[in-house]
């Protein structure tokens, strides 16, 4: 165990911030604000890309990926450097983090480069459709069709949920290729430009507000997709899936870390019983972060223990959630105000990161709703951790 | 901070862990509790396996693991208050093999022209009726003195393996050599993550007694653990244990690092072990129902253990309050 980084880490930490003093966009740059996680303004394209000709996109990737080969240590305090000052380094978080990563991991060489360096280097965006109106949590039992004829295949069918995807160009699509295989074991992933004829978004709003638009339902009508967008083999989605998101659960939990972390700068404590919850949101962080640099360090071993990834993502989206509520609750009359902001500006995150209690609340059910619930993670930890018996 | 166990602690935990099982198996707490075993000889094999030599503070990680299986088994001995008490403010190599105990409050010392007079009542002092030595802690300073100087009346607790006793001084003479330097605040945080871990430990006895019992209940044709609520609940343990159990850990690397942060860390492993304990003890009596409260259970001696810990040294609510003070003053 150990407190302190080794001087190597600490030296590629200072690289990292120097970069960011050099070349952070300034306010006025940055003025135009992206609306939502499929659409990057002028400025956050130049900014994506900068990064990723640096090396800075993605430190563990390799040059031509956007990165430099660093440790996993490394890109943790890169990630660190990055949420300290409140700065994205995409506004397409889950076109770089997900879906360009997935392609880098199951995609043909050809893929790779057709579609994963441009949206790591942000000529285009993209989004993740995998839920489905009758697919949420038991997303194995997705029902969009794909059906191959000749060098195409025909989709039909409906996602919904898909952030950013009415921003996006193309959409990393879970399609049924085997309609009588069980579950697991007949489902393919497909990309699909959103230009291809059939394809119809439409975005909705989220109870935050009538303009708070960053879901979609995506219909997908005779849709012809071309047969080499198909990513990794036929049949074999459910393993893309887990290593789309098994790529966020290392690191996942530095959001809810970040959360809490400007929380504690953002709200300021008076009452005995503000405090009493301040002290237990201080404790939920320090924890979090002791917990997730202990599943670096597995990580950075090679051993990736999904259930311990469980526990981090129940502990953080559900402290900060609290947390959350309890500073909503604290602002009294004050924090019916809304729209407005309760923190400083920030010109490099997205404006939710600074947005009315209420709307801060409210997006905390993101932490606990998406990427798996708190009942299926609890599941999990209880069937594949604790060793109880399943149903 | 990479927050994780180098080799030698997780060999350390193992072999810790294999001793624990071997000496201090729950037969043995069990024959101390209902037949009146005596501790005695259980000490001297921790002493024999060189566990009470770990007083350097350098050593606070390893002495953490001993504590946390210590605290898994509900070791019937005085190691608790020796090492984490009594030792941080009595001076090295000067009581090895003994037993110790601490008086944080309630005596004063008082000067004249032969040295020094002791008087006063100490309350709730752990092990103050078995220890060999006392450490007093007092305005004028820290002294150290035979354990026989003293009167301890033990308190009757719903701990049964737990001593706790009201320890008096009646005008105790003790000579200017007795005085010693340690700083009782910095002593505090090794007491207060001790006592975390020990509690960390017998929360994680509590989720083991109680994972083991709904493996195998059976109701309503199905085993009661691949019920939701039930598996949940389990959960919920477990993680209150291991948020419990990074910060009771942090405290002691902090400690054995001369960490500018150890106050407030040891402040938060007293806090989230006490707040772990109370939903641990809570779901552990509720997922083993009726089977859980009775007294041939060994689970009844975990519970008790866990939230003894609570009731000593500050509560959780008394160390948020520390925490919400200090946290703005503290870069974690």
């Amino acid at each position: 165990m150990r407190l302190t980084f080794d001087d190597d880490v600490e030296a590629f930490r200072a690289e990292f911030a120097a970069f960011l003093e050099a070349n952070l966009p300034t306010e006025a740059e940055a003025a135009e604000r992206s609306r939502s996680t499929g659409h990057l303004p002028e400025w956050a394209r130049r900014w994506q890309r900068l990064q990723f000709d640096t090396g800075w996109l993605l430190p563990g990737n390799p040059p031509e990926f956007g990165g430099r080969n660093a440790t996993v240590v490394q890109q943790f305090v890169h990630l660190q450097e990055l949420s300290r000052r409140r700065i994205f380094h995409s506004f397409n978080p889950q076109g770089v983090g997900i879906i360009a990563a997935s392609l880098l991991s199951f995609g043909t060489e050809e893929q790779k480069h057709r579609w994963a360096v441009p949206i790591l280097r942000a000529e285009i965006t993209a989004a993740l459709g995998m839920s489905e109106p009758g697919a949420g949590s038991d997303l194995a039992s997705l029902r969009t069709r794909a059906v191959l004829d000749g060098d195409h295949f025909i989709v039909n069918g409906q996602k919904v949920w898909t952030s950013g995807a009415h921003d996006a160009d193309v959409l990393l699509t879970f399609v049924r290729t085997d309609p009588d295989a069980p579950k697991h074991k007949g489902i393919s992933v497909l990309l699909i430009p959103t230009s291809t004829p059939g394809v119809t978004r439409r975005p909705f709003a989220a109870f935050t507000g009538p303009e708070d638009k960053d879901f979609n339902e995506v219909f997908f009508e005779d849709v012809r997709v071309p047969a080499e967008n198909l990513v990794g083999p036929l049949n074999q989605g459910w393993r893309v899936a887990n290593g789309s998101l098994g790529h966020e659960r290392t690191l996942m939990w530095l959001g809810d870390a970040e959360r809490m972390g400007d929380l504690l700068r953002d709200f300021h404590p008076s009452t005995p019983l503000d405090k009493d919850w301040y002290a237990t949101l201080v404790m939920d962080r320090q924890a979090l972060n002791l917990l997730g640099s202990a599943a670096l360090a597995r990580a950075a071993r090679g051993d990736t223990d999904v259930p311990a990834l469980s526990v981090l993502k129940v502990l953080g989206s559900e402290a900060s959630q609290k947390a959350l509520e309890r500073a909503l609750e604290a602002a009294g009359p004050d924090g019916l105000t809304h729209p407005t902001t309760t923190a400083p500006y920030y010109h490099m995150s997205y404006d939710d990161a600074f947005a009315s209690w209420f709307h801060r609340y409210a997006r905390s059910f993101g932490g606990t709703i998406a990427g798996g619930t708190s009942e299926i993670q609890r599941t999990i930890i209880a069937e594949r951790l604790l060793g109880l018996p399943r149903r | 901070m990479l927050f994780e166990f180098d080799p030698d602690q997780r060999l350390w935990q193992d072999t810790v862990r294999d001793a624990v099982a071997k000496e201090c198996p729950p037969a043995l707490v069990r024959s101390v509790v209902d037949g009146g075993a005596d501790p005695a000889p259980l000490w001297r094999t921790y002493n024999g396996l060189g566990w009470t030599e770990l007083t350097d503070p350098t050593e606070a990680v390893e002495l953490g693991i001993v504590l946390e299986e210590l605290g898994r088994a509900v070791d019937p001995t005085p190691y608790l208050a020796t090492m984490t008490q009594f030792a941080p403010l009595a001076r090295a190599g000067t009581w090895a093999g003994q037993s110790g105990a601490a008086a944080f409050g309630g005596v004063n010392a008082r000067r004249d022209q032969e040295g020094w007079v002791l008087e006063g009542t100490a309350r709730h002092v752990l092990d103050g009726d078995r220890a060999d030595s006392l450490a007093v802690v007092t305005r004028e300073g820290v002294f150290v003195v035979p354990a026989e100087e003293a009167t301890a009346v033990r308190t009757s607790v719903f701990d049964p393996l737990l001593h706790v006793a009201d320890v008096t001084f009646a005008g105790v003479r003790v000579t200017d050599d007795a005085r010693g330097t340690a700083d009782p605040e910095r002593a505090r945080h090794l007491a207060l993550a001790g006592l975390a871990l020990t509690m960390v430990g017998a929360c994680r006895r509590i989720l083991d007694l109680t994972l083991e019992h709904v493996r195998t209940r059976r109701q309503f044709d199905a085993l009661i653990g691949s019920f939701q609520a039930v598996q949940h609940k389990a959960v919920d343990m477990h993680v209150a244990i291991e948020r419990a159990r990074a910060l009771a850990y942090f405290a002691m690397m902090t400690i054995a690092a001369d960490d500018p942060r150890r106050r407030m860390a040891a402040s938060m492993a007293k806090a989230a072990a006490g707040e772990c304990q109370a939903l641990v003890f809570r779901h552990g009596v509720q997922l083993f129902g009726a089977m859980g409260t009775t007294w041939e259970n060994d689970l009844q001696f975990a519970l008790k253990r866990a939230k003894a810990g609570e009731l000593l040294l500050g509560g959780a609510a008394e160390h948020r309050a520390l925490i919400a003070e200090e946290c703005h003053a503290t870069d974690l």
